[in-house]
């Protein structure tokens, strides 16, 4: 199953208003509880205490294809027909829920809806299901917050966290830790198959907080994919890409303008790997703590990028930071190496991509290390998307709505798994030997990955009918997990205190399209400039992050 | 001034309140809509003046005192929106001005009835295209990978302009693309304007020997004058907010160097960042800074013998 198809870096097109809106915001947010804000994060002794017991699942007739190695994700290329229940009886006792998640994609009908529905009865409960625009989250998220008005149940995706979240997990969410702690999980035993690290990432403060969904054993920010039909046709067979200059070498031989045709869009996202400045935090060569963005390898990248726009080798929309067309530019041949999500290996990409050119193949290269040595890949968190219940539902309505979720996390191939993925038997679904086919119903009216961000197993491969992608997509799991290390943090959350929140935005390099990183590799800044920029970030309160986190790190005895 | 006096005066203040009552009335709704609408989200602005934060509200928010504008006024990236700005406005307001008063005068003198309401109907008609729709148009034309630029790859040319990623151009490209959007559109209050000067000025200048020039220069732009103020001072009082949609949108094309705006740069650290209470002090320097120098257009209108934005 492919990740929602979503973008951290999706350019907010979306106008709001400007100086009136800000100061729109919600004049009556609601009192805080009075208690002081607990600041830091979750000791290695109690996370110990709480975590939730992991129990994988072993369900008769789903055998994955490639098994997961080291946290990889299984790839199944066949869909079970013969579908198995995994929750006896209804998980819900009546009672009416709403659920916010992001979604990317035209909005379903509410009233009506056969998928909801199905889904509904199936529940035992009346979930009103609310797909909020997955382009604009990060700006609806805040207004929720600060007029109250959280719904039971919220997705809130990693990288639209309201600015100082930790407050919110202390003062608007529901504590979980009573509920999943150690072996209570085993009463949900879908939520006890969610790999523990992903249950780390729901933990604020000693307390369980997020359900995790989507969770990946190996989460990468993006893959770096080329057109192998189009290196086919110029010749070049399967390249062998060893380190940075070989890419180069590539590029120059794929790029031709005058055919409509540029290497590159802009990869930097992936240029985190081989120059090795993906972790957020790690150690420099006297043992002292650095953000990514004092490495000397994000310089080295920057100058490396730099060379490739200058020598004409990015097409103009990826000049001019246009992401939120780079998969039509990928499909269309445009561009023939770019970077996206490990999800873009998927069928629907292959529907895309063929409608654009008939012989459309996606491939991705292998991790590398710009200099030729071995590739080290930092793991992402396990997962970009969690969910938390409000703080005011009452012990009784959050069993429910566990359970609710217990559902929803069924495994691959289940009876409860293709209900979410797919709807209702022959209303909005057609079961095939390929495995499950929309019908023109479903097309319209499931909203599966609304309601995969609420609660859903570990992420699997599967595109069924497309048995090749599945291949290509785990093959190259299994081939590049041996690369994968978990960083300082990893999967960990911190609350930093008030006057850290700003400065821990890290607003001068993590605008999307508005960075200096941005600025410098298309010529219009200087890398004196960023380095004035990082002093400045670190005087203004870089340094003092830099303290907190190292009070962490002693705390935690992660080294 | 005596007790008659004052007792005379409020006396006439009755009497007009009672006469203009069914006006009064009417302006009801838009003065609650303003209300509503426009000064209470102003009371958020406090947070200017606070370390805002979402889940302790206005009420529970820390004070800061005056160091949001403290930061703001050091700010490197607030001063070069600043400045942006101010060119921008200036250079957009400099070309397009004219523009549409140029129109107005050439449609009004083409006598087919025909031919004027296609000519207006064409030039209208973008103003009614989002911002979005208009750069999306000027990108499919000029932009890297659009008409222009395909074209002279075609035809041999190894590095075309690429104007859209270009930002020592963006000033005149952001020029254009107001012109092509809005003049057809500000031509409508020119042409009713011209449509208001009588016609026998016209006869009689032409009976005392006056050429074309001679009656565009005593009679038609005197005539447009007192709409060309109001319209310039409505202009300047826009000057700050200037370009929200259309900066925000090729902003990543050219760069913040050349198009970050004060509106832009509010919306970045307030909404984008969550950085409320910065935000809302860039923005409510924007809002005053926006007022001085409406009233003050509006005085120097007056200091003309003008009517400006209300007859003094």
């Amino acid at each position: 199953m492919s990740q929602p198809a979503m973008s951290r870096r999706g350019f907010l097109t979306a106008a709001a208003g400007t100086a009136g809106a800000v100061a729109a915001a919600p004049l009556l947010a609601a009192c805080g509880t009075g208690a002081a804000v607990q600041t830091g994060s979750t000791s290695a002794n109690t996370l110990a205490k709480i975590l939730p017991t992991y129990v994988p699942l072993n369900i008769a007739g789903i055998k994955p294809d490639y098994p997961s190695v080291d946290g990889t994700e299984p790839g199944y290329l066949s869909y079970p027909t013969k579908l198995v229940r995994t929750v006896t009886g209804t998980p819900g006792s009546g009672g009416s829920y709403t659920g916010i998640s992001p979604y990317w994609g035209s909005i379903p009908r509410t009233s009506g809806n056969t998928y909801y529905d199905a889904v509904n009865s199936a529940l035992g409960a009346t979930m009103q299901w609310q797909p909020t625009n997955g382009d604009t989250i990060s700006t609806t998220l805040p207004t929720l917050f600060a007029g109250n008005q959280l719904p039971d149940w919220i997705d809130v995706p990693t990288f639209a966290m309201p600015p100082g979240f930790g407050q919110a997990t202390q003062e608007r969410l529901a504590d979980l830790t009573p509920y999943l702690a150690g072996d209570k999980i085993k009463e949900y035993p879908n939520l006890a198959a969610i790999f523990p690290a992903g249950w780390q990432q729901g933990v604020w403060n000693g307390k369980i907080v997020g359900i995790p969904t989507v969770v990946s054993g190996f989460s990468t920010a993006v893959y770096l994919y080329y057109r192998a039909d189009i290196l086919d046709k110029l010749g070049l067979g399967t390249p062998s890409v060893k380190n940075i200059s070989d890419l180069f070498d590539l590029g120059k031989e794929i790029n031709d303008p005058k055919a409509g045709r540029w290497a590159f869009d802009d990869i930097w996202p992936f240029l985190t790997y081989p120059y090795g400045f993906e972790a957020s935090w790690s150690l420099n060569d006297k043992g002292d703590l650095i953000t990514q963005w004092e490495t000397e390898g994000i310089i080295e990248a920057m100058n490396w990028e730099r060379k490739i726009f200058q020598a004409g080798m990015v097409s103009p929309d990826g000049v001019a930071g246009d992401t939120s067309t780079a998969k039509q530019r990928f499909w269309s041949g445009q561009n023939v190496i770019y970077a996206d999500g490990s999800g873009s290996w998927s069928g629907g990409d292959v529907i895309s991509g063929t409608a654009a050119d008939k012989s459309y193949v996606r491939m991705a290269f292998d991790f590398f290390a710009a200099d030729g040595g071995t590739p080290r890949i930092p793991l992402s968190p396990p997962t970009e998307y969690l969910s938390y219940l409000n703080r005011d539902l009452k012990p009784a309505q959050i069993k429910e709505i566990l359970r609710i979720a217990n559902f929803l996390a069924a495994p691959f191939g289940s009876y409860e798994f293709t209900l979410i993925n797919y709807g209702a038997a022959n209303v909005d679904y057609t079961m095939t030997k390929d495995g499950p086919v929309p019908t023109a119903t479903g097309n319209k009216d499931v909203a599966a990955a609304a309601l995969l961000l609420l609660a859903s197993p570990n992420n699997p491969i599967s595109s069924p009918g497309y048995p090749s992608v599945t291949t290509l997509s785990a093959r190259y799991q299994q081939r590049n997990v041996k690369y994968s290390y978990k960083p300082l943090f990893y999967a960990t959350n911190v609350t930093v205190p008030n006057d850290l929140v700003t400065t821990a935005a890290n607003a001068p390099f993590s605008n999307p399209t508005n960075n200096i990183m941005f600025e410098v590799v298309r010529g219009r800044s200087t890398i004196s400039d960023y380095q004035s920029t990082l002093n400045e970030w670190l005087r203004g309160g870089g340094n003092k992050l830099k303290a907190f986190y190292e009070t962490i790190r002693a705390k935690q005895g992660t080294a | 001034m005596t007790e008659a006096a004052v007792t005379r005066r409020r006396h006439r203040a009755w009497i007009r309140l009672r006469r203009d009552r069914s006006l009064l009335i009417m302006t009801i709704p838009a003065g609650v809509l303003l209300l509503v609408f426009g000064y209470t989200p102003m009371l958020g602005l406090i947070m200017a003046f606070q370390n805002y934060s979402i889940y302790n509200g206005i009420l529970h928010s820390p004070w800061a005192g005056l160091s949001n504008f403290q930061q703001l006024f050091t700010d490197p990236g607030f001063w070069q929106a600043f400045g942006n700005t101010l060119e921008l406005f200036s250079i957009q307001l400099v070309l397009t001005f004219p523009i549409p008063i140029a129109l107005a005068i050439l449609l009004d003198s083409v006598l087919s009835r025909r031919v004027r309401s296609i000519v207006q109907s064409v030039v209208t008609l973008p103003h009614f295209f989002s911002m979005v729709m208009v750069v999306t148009i000027f990108n499919e034309v000029l932009g890297g990978s659009g008409l222009l630029d395909t074209a002279l790859r075609a035809h041999g040319v190894a590095n075309p302009p690429q104007i859209m990623t270009n930002p020592g151009l963006f000033k005149f490209l952001v020029s254009g693309q107001l012109i092509w959007k809005e003049s057809g559109w500000s031509m409508i209050v020119y042409l009713a304007a011209l449509a208001a000067i009588s016609p026998t000025l016209y006869e009689a200048s032409a009976v005392d020997g006056a050429n074309w020039w001679g009656r565009m220069r005593h009679i038609t732009l005197p005539g447009l004058r007192p709409i060309m103020v109001l319209l310039l001072i409505l202009n300047i009082g826009y000057a700050l907010t200037f370009g929200f949609e259309q900066m925000l949108i090729q902003l990543s094309a050219v760069g913040p160097g050349a198009a970050q705006v004060l509106s832009t740069f509010s919306y970045e650290n307030g909404i984008v960042q969550g950085n409320y209470s910065y935000g809302a002090a860039a923005g409510l320097f924007l809002g005053v800074t926006s007022v001085i120098l409406l009233l003050g257009a509006n005085k120097f209108a007056h200091a003309l013998g003008q009517d400006g934005l209300y007859r003094k």
